[in-house]
């Protein structure tokens, strides 16, 4: 039914009024002429209203005529009569037109692109090298050829495995793929032990070149040897000769702080207060709109950019950058005793974390509060099984 | 005399109805649309405010309160209150409204 009334409505249609006594032969003969008629409605003996198609209002005076039935026109509607209404409108339809045009034009550029899959290389780079290729936001889409750009980004960095560039609406996507890195070489020539970066309870130890000097059980303090790399051959000469050690040694370990416990914390508090400032981007230039300088004293900023855009891809060279810049004021406020311990533990467990090295694994963590000369103190000791060799060259420092 | 001539279309009548019959027999087996072979109207009424009646022969009688049709039937009545045409063309005629009766008339 919707399509239909969409039909009717780009076609074009007459509401007319017939008015005479052989209504229903009017019907009868409109149809036998192949005319269209619908939404017929009698409003009193003698009239109707029905809707009929442009062409066939045209064909319906002979049949009105026959049945000497007058026709009225009500109402016009349809998309042709809109048309025909704005014709004499000169500047509305150059107006149109520019539209099109303006959009069309602005779309055949490159605005915007977008670089993803990088990890090492910078993101600037990859533009760079697309610039010296004559690609940047503001060149004619038409004509751009993705293999060349493919090809040369490839030559240029080497760090690439693979790139793909596609040119979709007003963007240029590349996507890359870094190569993986080489892993490190083992110097073996040179000869090394290796010694305990941190004291601890051992384990379980891994030697894979070299002479274990501990076992698991015992217990090792820093800069202690773990692994020698001067081995002794097993022979009745009783020859040393020096290899570059390799293993791990496992061992417990443990991280232990204190902190005492804060009463008063210091606290950002919002005013509610907030100014806004505006940057204007056209084609890549920035415009800050002026506005009243006078900031406060202490505010937080959120920016926030937003571009004119059709749906993903279709984005246009403007766009307004929002600061939005909120008050706030310190504030001291006393805790209370619960509030103060459990935020004061919070912190310290935290920072007792920065120490541990990410590969360590942790098996225990103990936290409790003690007292000593009326200062009460957070106390934290993590656990950890970890590998606390570190190499250190033979006859080096 | 004039029983002979009633008995003659009493027979007209059986003939002309066994027609019918095996027309409509033919349809059922072949599966046709019974409105076409047998040229009679087809009326699809959805709740009481839709009618289309298809294969009609020409509107008799139209206001907001009563349609008459022709049919191969006879004469097709609705009744109700508010009745519109809404599309008519040389197969179909929909009527809106609010629909109260249906009738033929021989």
């Amino acid at each position: 039914m919707l399509l239909l009334r969409l039909w009717n409505f780009l076609r074009g249609y007459v509401i007319i009024i017939v008015e005479g006594y052989f209504l229903e032969k009017f019907i009868n003969i409109c149809i036998r002429r192949q005319i269209f008629l619908w939404d017929i409605k009698r409003k009193s003996n003698s009239t109707m209203t029905l809707k009929i198609s442009i062409k066939g209002f045209k064909a319906i005076r002979p049949i009105a005529r026959k049945t000497s039935c007058r026709v009225r026109i009500k109402g016009k509607r349809g998309l042709p009569f809109l048309l025909n209404r704005y014709r004499k409108r000169k500047a509305f339809a150059v107006g149109a037109f520019l539209f099109v045009a303006l959009v069309y034009l602005l779309t055949s550029f490159v605005w915007v692109i977008e670089v993803s899959g990088n990890e090492r290389i910078k993101k600037e780079e990859i533009l760079n090298s697309l610039r010296e290729m004559g690609i940047k936001p503001g060149v004619l889409k038409y004509g751009i050829d993705t293999d060349y750009l493919v090809n040369g980004l490839m030559l240029k960095n080497s760090d690439l495995a693979w790139v793909g560039v596609e040119v979709r609406g007003t963007k240029v996507k590349v996507e890359v793929e870094e190569r993986i890195l080489r892993p490190e070489m083992v110097p073996l020539e040179i000869p090394c032990d290796i010694i305990a970066e941190r004291d601890g309870f051992v384990t379980k130890v891994i030697a894979k070149a070299g002479q274990e000097k501990v076992k698991e059980g015992d217990t090792v303090t820093r800069g202690q040897l773990l692994i020698s790399g001067t081995v002794v051959a097993d022979n009745q000469e009783k020859t040393t000769g020096l290899v570059h050690a390799i293993g791990e040694v496992y061992a417990r370990t443990w991280y232990e702080d204190r902190q005492p416990v804060i009463s008063t914390i210091q606290e950002k508090e919002f005013t509610g207060k907030t100014k806004k400032d505006f940057t204007l981007v056209l084609f890549e230039r920035k415009f800050k709109l002026p506005l009243r300088r006078n900031r406060f004293e202490l505010y937080e900023t959120t920016t926030r950019r937003e571009n004119l855009r059709i749906g993903e891809y279709f984005v246009f060279p403007f766009g307004i950058i929002i600061e939005n810049h909120s008050e706030y004021r310190m504030v001291t406020r006393r805790l209370s005793d619960e509030e103060a311990r459990e935020i004061t533990m919070t912190e310290l467990y935290e920072k007792v974390l920065l120490d541990i090295d990410e590969d360590a694994e942790i098996v225990d963590v103990k936290k409790d509060f003690i007292e000593e000369n009326g200062v009460v103190y957070a106390r934290v000791s993590i656990e950890c099984i970890e590998d606390i060799g570190m190499k250190r060259e033979i006859g080096g420092n | 005399m004039g029983v002979g001539k009633r008995r003659k279309k009493r027979d007209k009548n059986n003939t002309e109805g066994a027609r019918r019959g095996l027309r409509e027999k033919m349809t059922e087996v072949l599966e046709l649309p019974k409105e076409i072979v047998l040229n009679v109207p087809r009326l699809t009424l959805i709740g009481m405010s839709n009618l289309i009646i298809e294969n009609y022969k020409g509107i008799i009688e139209y206001d907001s309160s009563r349609v008459r049709l022709n049919t191969s039937l006879g004469i097709l009545k609705i009744t109700g209150n508010g009745l519109v045409i809404k599309e008519i063309t040389s197969e179909d005629v929909m009527v809106d409204g609010d629909i109260r009766s249906l009738e033929f008339q021989k």
